[in-house]
């Protein structure tokens, strides 16, 4: 039986999504197509995969991501979706599942990859919101007219959007940086 | 070279080193560890991947050469990554020593 689900979960939610991936899994629902907004499941036995998001350093197609998931496939770690460089990996439960030998410093790379794709993806918002404000001024220069007013109401809608994204980064932001510190501290006593 | 930077090695690699005294690919390296610690130490396909890409940068193992790019590569360890087992096998014999006079 197959079952196509669609759920939004936002970037700094891939703690959840792997939750509720892991949850169908128990359920008996085995992820076999994963992409944006779009989960397909067929049901097999309960709790036979443990899924695991993962957010590759390099574009899919590039030779070191490529050498990566040959390097995980001969482990027995299955690709089943992707959207952007996220990638859906999934691993029979009973060969161990994801589980990483030193967790602290697991947790460490996890959270350094995300900050740093969350904070590339800011420096673009913030990109965006400064063009838009430029064209707003530009335009508060020129001869009123229906052009200039048109021009204006886009980079002020832009410029609003982008900045309410940005903001809702920050609460994200220092969460990640408590895991961090977190993680370190974790790696003062134990490998 | 001696490990003259107090460098500890982390199990994963210690024992991925000690694997690759006969060369392996990546899954025989698990095998061969999860062999040698009687079942104990499971090695993570991720952990793994990390260790061997930091050796094959420190020179510690190579890759040897395989026809195909994409086919699975076999590893080995070099001599530079015999002196750091070495290293490391003193450090630890020490830290046994130490702790058997104490508690003993």
């Amino acid at each position: 039986m197959k079952k196509i689900v669609r759920k939004i979960f936002f970037v700094w939610e891939y703690e959840k999504e792997e939750q509720w991936l892991n949850e169908m899994s128990k359920e008996g629902w085995e992820l076999v197509k994963a992409s944006f907004r779009k989960y397909q499941f067929e049901s097999g036995i309960p709790n036979e995969y443990t899924i695991r998001l993962e957010l590759l350093d390099k574009s899919l197609n590039s030779k070191e991501s490529t050498s990566y998931l040959n390097f995980l496939k001969e482990t027995g770690i299955e690709m089943v979706g992707e959207c952007k460089q996220w990638i859906y990996l999934r691993c029979k439960t009973a060969d161990g599942g994801f589980e990483p030998n030193n967790r602290a410093l697991y947790n460490l790379t996890h959270v350094l990859k995300i900050q740093e794709f969350i904070s590339k993806t800011k420096n673009r918002l913030v990109a965006l919101i400064a063009i838009s404000m430029c064209g707003l001024l530009i335009m508060n220069h020129l001869e009123p007219s229906n052009f200039a007013d048109f021009i204006s109401g886009v980079c002020t809608g832009i410029a609003l959007s982008t900045s309410i994204v940005t903001l809702s980064f920050y609460p994200f932001s220092k969460r990640t940086n408590e895991k961090v510190k977190a993680a370190i501290n974790e790696l003062y006593t134990c490998e | 070279m001696i490990n003259n930077e107090n460098k500890v090695l982390t199990e994963a690699v210690f024992y991925t080193l000690l694997a690759l005294y006969s060369p392996l690919h990546g899954y025989g390296i698990m095998q061969e560890t999860e062999k040698m610690s009687n079942g104990r130490l499971k090695l993570s396909a991720g952990t793994l991947y990390g260790a061997i890409s930091t050796m094959l940068d420190k020179h510690w193992i190579k890759a040897l050469p395989s026809e195909e790019e994409s086919r699975r590569k076999e590893y080995r360890i070099t001599e530079l990554g015999k002196s750091i087992v070495k290293a490391e096998l003193a450090r630890l014999e020490e830290l046994v020593e130490n702790g058997k006079k104490i508690i003993e």
